[in-house]
């Protein structure tokens, strides 16, 4: 099978090491500073912030303690897999005792050098991840010894074959439509498929029990979370950034430990919720984040204007599968059988999912129902919905999302960018705009 | 060759100002000022009891916060004002949190909603806003308050800014370039691009390519108006409709996109007798805010 492709014809072409190791440890650098600044700016917004949120702060840092231990973890002989997307079932990749971590990439300064290969109209996550990979920045693509990729858009399509030049890469196709019948039916198979191939990659065989112990974690992890999200739906108890770090750094954290830490975050927030000590004003505008993802640490510029804005704006909840959607759904199993957990995982990552990648006749009535629920339960004032240029499926499904919450009486605001720092002025003064008018709103 | 450097600048405008005579600001109860620093222009008006009394629009230097202070300088000239006799002033626009004398920064969007409904009246339902780096499209309700609104992205092209660039070009004095714009039998296509980068490209191009001036200019005009009326149609054309920002002077854009639109704009009030000036629709809001603001924190 001695295709032309495979004689080393890369997307990437080759680049001098020099230049290479010149770019990781100026964007490496450039990169510790946003987060840096990110965090400062968190602590800032909120004086008194709870001890708990240090440790977040601390798995925060990409380039830290958590890069460490996996990497101690791989010498030990631990299996990394990595995935680009939420469809990726967890639960398999903790029972076979491997390390779950996703890799998309919210650093602008990537996205720059992507452009080197992809066109400027590409959704820039994905001209990111490349540029990630060009200088090699990314430590937990690098350290991944495969990658599970479902095609849920076009870019990630393209990119799967990107990153297939440097690591195994797993295709899942995820069904476009969920309700026929057969669909389910479908995916299972290409659960099934992703099972083995973990399997033969860690040498350790998914068993009954192992997958048991590994849904009783995730379904752990997820009541943790339910639990913060349900201290963010009273009055402000916790700022939206720092929720939203919490939730994300779920993505690369031990879940176990996380789990832990979180609780102990709730603990603490709780005694807050007593005490009626807020984060911030309780009758500040309360915003709903939808749409593209949005990658630590670059892209909290969103969230950081919000927050900062004046008249400023609390984050409640988000739609996105880089926050709120990430930990929502536990697996649900009704006899802990073989059948059974994989049928539950199966659904789970299906039917729960709300990616503008689905479609139906009647349009994606899943996301647009997920987002009507969250508006009623967090009592959210105004829905901000944020796309980056080329996101064609966030971008497309705005409309009817608008009439559908234009007939609520919701505010919607389409807040377009790239990954970049330049725009952050103008944005700032469509933000607030958009605050204001939120707030004019709540004078009546 | 010697060229009098003044008639080179094409793109520079007329700075202006004026205090009423007849008002006092010492039997005032709330004196309030709004300062709009914009991209291209710095605007400020001076309200007693929330009504105009003096302003000024002058050119925005490379220092917003210098702008913001020449601006409500020279509209305080002669008045005897001094920055501690005003209750509260309102910052807006593009460099609006610096305006070191401000209390309070509050957006243009909010701003030109809250002045075009002062200029104009409760009638007003849709503003278009075409300042110096941007153009905004807002839904205002009857209190001025804003509904929605839509934002170009960060290029200048359609604006203020766009304009100079072409007038210098063209050397055709900024003031006349709506009216030269006007000057064609039919209108032409549209230059492609909407970049100012772009378009100067493509006018020079017209331009050896034997198009007249008027012709260059009309194509450059009607690509920026397609767009505009692009933004005002996307937010939704709700009367009664009009233009403020530095643009709504430039009669070339507006007869066009009133053609586009089929709606005619609201006429421009006799600034000179009332300070009513689109122009500064921005710094009237601020300073109404202002006004309003003050009496909020009275109450508190």
């Amino acid at each position: 099978m001695a295709s032309e492709i495979e004689k080393g014809t890369k997307y990437i072409p080759e680049m001098a090491q020099t230049e290479i190791d010149d770019l990781n440890k100026s964007i490496k650098t450039a990169s510790l500073k946003v987060i840096e600044d990110n965090i400062e700016r968190m602590k800032k917004a909120w004086k008194n912030r709870p001890q708990a949120m240090e440790y977040f702060d601390e798995i925060s840092n990409l380039f830290g303690k958590r890069q460490e231990e996996i990497k101690q973890q791989k010498t030990a002989g631990k299996k990394v897999v990595g995935y680009s997307c939420i469809f990726a079932p967890i639960e398999m990749i903790l029972a076979a005792d491997a390390i779950p971590v996703r890799v998309g990439s919210g650093w602008y300064d990537t996205a720059k050098l992507g452009d080197r290969i992809m066109p400027v109209e590409i959704c820039p996550v994905i001209r990111s991840t490349v540029g990630a990979k060009m200088v090699s920045l990314s430590p937990f693509l690098e350290l991944s010894d495969a990658i599970v990729m479902p095609l849920t858009c076009d870019g990630r399509t393209k990119l799967s074959e990107i990153l297939a030049d440097y690591k195994p890469i797993w295709h899942m196709n995820p069904p476009r439509v969920k309700d026929d019948p057969h669909t389910l039916g479908m995916w299972k198979q290409e659960i099934m498929v992703i099972k083995e191939k973990i399997e033969k990659l860690t040498g350790n065989k998914i068993t009954r029990k192992n997958l048991k112990e590994a849904i009783e974690k995730m379904q752990q992890a997820t009541k943790a979370f339910r639990r913060l999200q349900d201290l963010r739906k009273g009055n402000p108890v916790i700022n939206g950034r720092d929720a939203m770090l919490v939730n994300q750094t779920s993505l690369w954290d031990d879940v176990e430990r996380w789990t832990q830490k979180v609780n102990e975050l709730c603990d603490e927030l709780e005694k807050r919720v007593e005490q009626k000590e807020h984060s911030t004003y309780p009758d500040t505008p309360r915003v709903m984040l939808t749409g593209t993802p949005m990658i630590w640490p670059d892209s909290w510029k969103v969230p950081n204007l919000i927050e900062e804005s004046n008249p400023q704006g609390l984050v409640v909840v988000d739609e996105q599968c880089s926050g709120d959607r990430i930990l929502y759904d536990p697996v649900g199993v009704d006899e802990w059988t073989m059948s059974d957990m994989l049928d539950a995982i199966s659904e789970r990552y299906l039917m729960a999912c709300t990616c503008p990648c689905f479609t139906s006749e009647h349009g994606n009535e899943d996301r647009i129902n997920w987002i009507i629920d969250r508006i009623k339960e967090y009592k959210v004032d105004g829905v901000i919905y944020y796309v980056v240029r080329g996101c064609i499926l966030y971008a497309m499904e705005y409309q009817r999302i608008k009439r559908v919450l234009d007939k609520m009486n919701i505010p919607v605001y389409y807040l377009d960018t790239e990954y970049t720092r330049e725009d952050v002025g103008q944005m700032k003064t469509r933000v607030e705009a958009f605050l204001e008018m939120l707030e004019a709103r709540m004078d009546i | 060759m010697t060229n009098n450097n003044e008639k080179t600048e094409y793109w520079r405008w007329l700075e202006y100002k004026k205090v009423m005579p007849n008002k006092d600001w010492k039997k005032a109860k709330i004196i309030t000022a709004g300062v709009d620093v914009g991209s291209v222009g710095s605007k400020a008006v001076i309200m007693l009891d929330g009504e105009i009394y003096a302003w000024s629009v002058m050119r925005t230097g490379s220092n917003s916060s210098d702008s913001a202070k020449k601006a409500l300088g020279w509209a305080m000239e002669d008045t005897g004002l001094t920055l501690e006799d005003f209750h509260y002033i309102v910052g807006t626009g593009y460099g609006r949190v610096n305006v070191p004398m401000a209390n309070r920064a509050i957006t243009e969007i909010a701003c030109h909603a809250k002045g075009a409904n002062y200029i104009w009246g409760p009638t007003v339902r849709t503003v278009l806003d075409v300042g110096g780096q941007d153009v905004k499209a807002i839904k205002i309700d009857e209190n001025g308050k804003v509904v929605s609104f839509l934002m170009n992205d960060k290029c200048a092209a359609g604006t203020g800014r766009g304009m100079e660039v072409i007038a210098d070009l063209l050397k055709i004095p900024i003031e006349d370039v709506g009216k030269e714009s006007l000057r064609v039998n039919e209108e032409p296509e549209p230059v492609s691009s909407t970049c100012v980068v772009f378009a100067k490209t493509e006018a020079v191009g017209l331009l050896r390519k034997g198009w007249t001036k008027e012709k260059v200019i009309a194509a450059y005009v009607r690509a920026m108006a397609i767009r505009m009326s692009d933004l005002i149609e996307k937010v939704g054309c709700e009367k009664d409709f009009v233009i403020t920002g530095g643009q709504s002077k430039n009669i070339g854009i507006v007869k066009r996109v009133e053609n586009i639109l089929g709606v005619k704009r609201l006429p421009v009030p006799n600034l000179k007798e009332t300070g009513l000036d689109p122009v500064s629709a921005g710094a009237i809001g601020a300073a109404l805010f202002a006004k309003a603001l003050y009496e909020k924190s009275l109450k508190q």
